[in-house]
């Protein structure tokens, strides 16, 4: 994943210790004890604030019915796989929502990032007379209100038979992920200094070939980001979900509002589900957190 | 790459299909409809459709937990695979709008809610009688004449007598649910205290109940309040507040039994701006001024779980939730018509029946109408009676007679939903059922009514300007029409 | 690769250059999957829209735009709107922010304690929703009984007042980290003998603050006060999920009221005339969002 090129501000320095001089680390950080105390306050309270929802899902989901439900919050239990061996038999198999998730989230994000980087490629080397125009309508695509979004597409996917198919849900994922890809993966070229592509042509490649074979080399982490970030967005979908998923493509977030059912919620087993729902994304997020900055930003913050 | 290169050529051909489809968007028809396969002779009806599959979606309500827990019989009768998509209710009206206007039919059979799904969508519903009165079918046990007849007309009519656009599939009922056991202990300091008997039943009015709470509340440590309600802003706060409207002889619009039994496309005036709606609203609002704060947040599944939770004494709510009452509170539940207004007591009858829509077509169509009639008979209503999912109660007054059935209205019962038989076939009187508008466009007239009642019981305004304004809302959106 | 590009739109007098080339099915895609939709838009917010036997679209001119503009609860719900985004945004930004001056002084595990941060950013929003309700339910809520505990009696969701709050601290939970991931950047990126200038210490700290950092990071968090700012206009699952717009309309916000029109009433032409003005609304943000793009010289 090394990738000399790149410029050191696409990644996101801030979680290493910085090198910084003594001097301007000293000025910055404080030395007084009221500072450190105030900074340890801050962040202890960031972290509960974070944390303990997360570990009372997490701990909910290993909880008897009981127990998840106890009018006093119990921290000492016995635990259960109960939940999560409910969720995955019986008339409700999870099975298939989250093989559908799994397709869905994939799938986009991997044609996003594909066509994407295309796109983005073209964009970041083009001179085109309007191209503030286009980048800008690329954009505004992307942050397109999804309510809006969702009438006329459901019209024009109901009559293309597109609805309740895993490849509408795929579609209509990349109504957001692919102006995503496209703006960000731009963003990633703009850092490749256009010489690169000129030795190798002087080298005797191909326009193709050193795009290809030296450009994209170079945006590994960028190709990685972006892919990442399109996967989360499309598995953590419920608006689109509800509208254009049916029984033949119910996703994981329909199942989880599915629990709420006329004998109550099962507690128990939507925890389990948010469980299921949010460990994966957690793991892929923070796998590429180095350059979740530029990614979320679209480009726009590098940490220079 | 090549695979790639594979799926852009395939994407590249579904947004083509899109792009062609988008033209066509104005003056698209529905797709065409292919002929039901006919009975070859000797066969047996109910195997006629072997091998089909089909999908039923329905409201998460307990006569399809019951059937969903025990498929099997209707798969070995017919050899018809039936897949259950369960919602909740807002969901579900959406899914089957959608899957209507589509043209296709992805849910084949349909929970046609009378007020949210049939009277918007009845041109959308297959007329039952093609398939009731085709001898090729199976003869339907019984008859439409078994039946409760007031139920059929809500659940299955819209506008007219004569078509059938859906079978009585469920009838919950909205009753007075209350712990018994509390009742028992603590009834006679009660009486002394307030000065009158405070047994539940329809003898009751509104305001002694209101004080029974009061008195709940603050005398009794089991339970943290009186009294719950399903007052989120949500279609049960309507409901909730209905019965209290009715019984103040108030209504919706001005000739209100007709507007609830058969249905009608355009009601007239509303009337929620009348003296005795206001007087209802006000009383409503002091009502929950008593309960459980929570009940702002509850729908009918909250305040079930919160009765079921012992946070509550007691509430009205629909009977169906018996047989869970039972789990929480073994032998502790008793159950009652809600109490009476100034004109009576009035009870919300929430029933559905289960149609089919119109665009099946082919094996499914009739394979639809197979399993509408396996899950609508005598057999399968007495199973999900004895269910452990729960249940419901039947739709067929030849259950009801059952010896096994009325034996299970006392305790030790069987059939645990039987605890509420007594107090809801009391409430279905004609003088005590409560039939909400059946018009079309009700879904944004129910949502003008709870978001009114919401804001007035949230103390934002008062009654009267509460229903004045309501009155206004509904009037606005009867005259826009509907144009499904 | 090349095989699979030409499309009817490269047929440009001049021919294309590589870099158009490959721009091309990217950007026929994305017109296929948003200048469509947007004209479609534009023609059911004219129209009435018949759903059942085929759709088709009744011309009836401006009355949709007429209601929606003449609605006194249209408009109620933007001002809701306006509330929702300037308190999500102001308590995200102050929030980030300090958190992300608390983390920079961290000098050993801030990795570790910036990827516990960062967590709730990667959860769905609908699980967001689901976890709120379970933590504030009134009868086996943890926080609700924390509250309990302090004497508050009520219920957090069933108060106009605090459903209000409550679903913008949801979003405020989520969304929080992201900021501070920002922010951080930005503090990494100050030149550090600007910083030296500074005495960010004691009773110099605040002064510091306000005369040299913030400056120098204002122009990176306000790209992120646009960026939450489109998102936060855009999403609408967490208030979908809890509230649904309730009590007394407290939470009815802008999508929450579209998705009413389209779904529950099935009122299309109202509703896309809603969605067209939520349209704007974002195109302006996206604008200024390039547009400072452009003055770093970024883009």
């Amino acid at each position: 994943m090394t990738a000399p090129a790149l410029a050191p501000g696409t990644r996101d320095d801030s979680a290493r210790a910085p090198a910084a001089p003594g001097g301007a680390r000293a000025a910055l950080h404080g030395r007084s004890t009221g500072s450190r105390v105030a900074v340890a306050v801050v962040l202890a309270a960031t972290l509960l604030w974070t944390l303990v929802p997360l570990v009372w899902m997490v701990l909910g989901s290993f909880k008897s019915q009981a127990d998840v439900t106890s009018a006093v919050p119990r921290l000492v239990f016995a635990p259960t796989f109960e939940n999560y061996r409910n969720l995955f038999t019986g008339a409700n198999d999870l099975t298939p929502y989250l093989w559908h998730s799994v397709v869905a989230a994939v799938v986009s994000a991997l044609l996003s990032v594909v066509v994407g980087t295309l796109a983005g490629y073209g964009l970041s080397r083009s001179v085109m007379r309007h191209k503030d125009r286009l980048s800008f309508w690329i954009i505004s695509t992307r942050m397109a209100p999804i309510a809006a979004v969702i009438l006329p597409l459901f019209l024009m996917f109901r009559v293309a038979g597109l609805i309740d198919t895993l490849p509408g849900l795929v579609l209509a994922y990349m109504t957001f992920n692919l102006p995503f890809a496209i703006w960000l993966m731009s963003a990633f070229f703009s850092e490749v200094p256009p010489s690169i592509e000129e030795s190798a042509l002087v080298a005797g490649c191909t326009r193709w070939q050193a795009f290809r074979h030296v450009i994209l080399p170079l945006s590994k982490a960028g190709l990685v980001t972006t892919f990442v970030l399109c996967l989360v967005f499309s598995w953590n979908d419920y608006a689109f979900a509800t509208v254009f998923a049916g029984p033949d493509s119910q996703t994981l977030p329909i199942a989880a509002s599915q629990l709420v059912t006329q004998t109550g919620i099962d507690w128990g087993q939507l925890t389990a589900i948010g469980t299921i729902v949010v460990l994966p994304m957690v793991v892929a997020g923070l796998a590429v957190r180095r350059w979740l900055v530029t990614g979320l930003t679209l480009g726009a913050v590098t940490g220079e | 790459m090549t695979v790639t290169r594979r799926n852009l050529l395939r994407w590249g051909a579904a947004a083509a299909g899109a792009v062609t489809a988008s033209g066509l968007l104005a003056g698209c028809g529905g797709a065409e409809r292919r002929p039901v396969p006919p009975l070859s002779p000797g066969q047996d009806p109910w195997r006629r459709f072997a091998g089909t599959t089909i999908n039923f979606i329905s409201e998460n309500t307990a006569p399809t937990a019951a059937i969903a827990a025990n498929l099997q019989p209707f798969t070995e009768l017919t050899g018809i695979t039936v897949r259950i998509v369960n919602l909740e209710l807002s969901a579900l009206v959406q899914r089957v709008a959608l899957d209507m206007a589509s043209g296709t039919s992805q849910y084949q059979v349909i929970y046609a809610d009378p007020y949210q799904v049939l009277a918007p969508y009845s041109a959308g519903l297959a007329d039952l009688r093609e398939f009731i009165e085709d001898p090729s079918y199976p003869v339907l046990e019984g008859g439409l004449e078994d039946f409760i007849p007031t139920q059929l007309r809500a659940a299955g009519s819209f506008e007219q007598e004569g078509p059938v656009y859906a079978l009585p599939y469920d009838c919950p009922t909205m009753i007075w649910q209350y712990r018994a056991d509390l009742f028992a202990a603590h009834g006679a300091r009660m009486a002394d205290d307030l000065g009158f008997d405070p047994t539940p039943g329809p003898d009751r009015t509104w305001d002694e109940y209101r004080r029974i709470a009061a008195w709940f509340t603050d005398n009794v440590d089991e339970v943290r309040y009186g009294t719950g309600h399903q007052a989120k802003q949500h279609d049960s706060l309507m409901c909730d507040f209905s019965n209290v409207l009715w019984s103040y002889g108030g209504d919706y619009f001005d000739a209100g039994e007709q507007v609830g039994l058969l249905g009608v496309r355009d009601p007239g005036r509303c009337t929620l701006d009348s003296a005795e709606a206001i007087e209802a609203a006000r009383f409503y609002d002091e009502l929950l001024a008593v309960a459980h704060p929570a009940s702002r947040t509850w729908d009918w599944d909250g305040v079930g779980a919160a009765l079921r939770a012992g946070e509550i004494a007691m509430c009205p709510n629909w009977h169906e939730f018996a047989a869970s009452n039972e789990e929480a509170f073994p032998g502790a539940m008793g159950y009652a018509p809600l109490p009476s207004g100034p004109t009576g007591s009035a009870n919300m009858y929430g029933g559905c029946g289960i149609g089919i829509t119109a665009n099946a077509s082919g094996a499914e169509r009739g394979a639809a109408w197979l399993f509408v009639n396996w899950a609508t008979s005598r057999g399968t209503q007495l199973d999900n009676l004895r269910s452990s999912a729960g249940g419901g109660t039947p739709t067929r007054g030849s259950v009801y007679e059952l010896p096994e059935v009325v034996r299970a209205e006392q305790r030790p019962s069987e059939l645990p939903n039987m605890l509420a038989g007594p107090a809801v076939r009391a409430a279905w009187e004609p003088d005590r059922i409560g039939l909400r508008p059946k018009i079309p466009m009700w879904n944004a007239c129910d949502t003008a009514v709870f978001t009114g009642l919401s804001q007035m019981i949230a103390g934002q305004q008062d009654p009267e300007t509460t229903m004045r304004g309501t009155a206004r809302r509904v009037d606005q959106i009867v005259a826009r029409g509907w144009h499904a | 690769m090349t095989a699979a590009e030409p499309t009817a739109r490269a047929g440009r007098r001049r021919g294309l250059t590589f870099p158009g080339l490959l721009l091309t099915p990217g950007v026929a895609l994305l017109a296929v999957l948003s200048v469509l939709p947007f004209l479609a838009l534009v023609a059911m917010s004219l129209s009435r829209v018949r759903l059942l036997g085929g759709v088709r679209l009744e011309w009836v001119g401006l009355d949709n735009w007429v209601r929606v503009l003449t609605d006194v609860d249209m408009w109620w719900s933007w001002v809701r709107t306006g509330a929702y985004l300037v308190l999500t945004l102001g308590i995200e930004m102050v929030l980030g922010l300090a958190v992300a001056l608390a983390l920079h002084r961290v000098l050993r595990g801030r990795g570790i304690l910036l990827s516990l941060v960062l967590l709730p950013m990667f959860v769905a929003p609908v699980i967001v929703g689901l976890l709120g309700r379970y933590l504030t339910d009134s009868t086996f809520g943890l926080y609700a009984w924390f509250l309990q505990q302090l004497g508050w009696e009520g219920d957090v969701l069933g108060s106009p007042g605090t459903a209000f709050a409550a679903v913008v601290l949801m979003d405020v939970w989520e969304w929080t980290p992201l900021i501070t991931l920002i922010a951080l950047a930005g503090l990494t990126s100050v030149n550090p003998s600007l910083l030296e200038a500074a005495a960010l210490d004691g009773a110099g700290y605040w002064a510091g603050l306000r005369h040299v950092v913030l400056p120098s990071i204002s122009g990176i968090l306000l790209v992120a006060l646009l960026i939450r700012a489109m998102d936060a206009v855009r999403y609408y699952d967490i208030i979908s999920v809890t509230t649904n717009g309730g009590p007394a309309d407290a939470t009815k916000t802008i999508p929450i009221r579209l998705f009413e029109n389209a779904f529950r009433f099935f009122d299309l032409g109202y509703a896309a005339a809603i969605g067209l003005m939520m349209l704007l609304l974002t195109i302006a943000i996206a604008r200024a969002f390039v547009r400072l793009l452009g003055t770093r010289g970024i883009s």
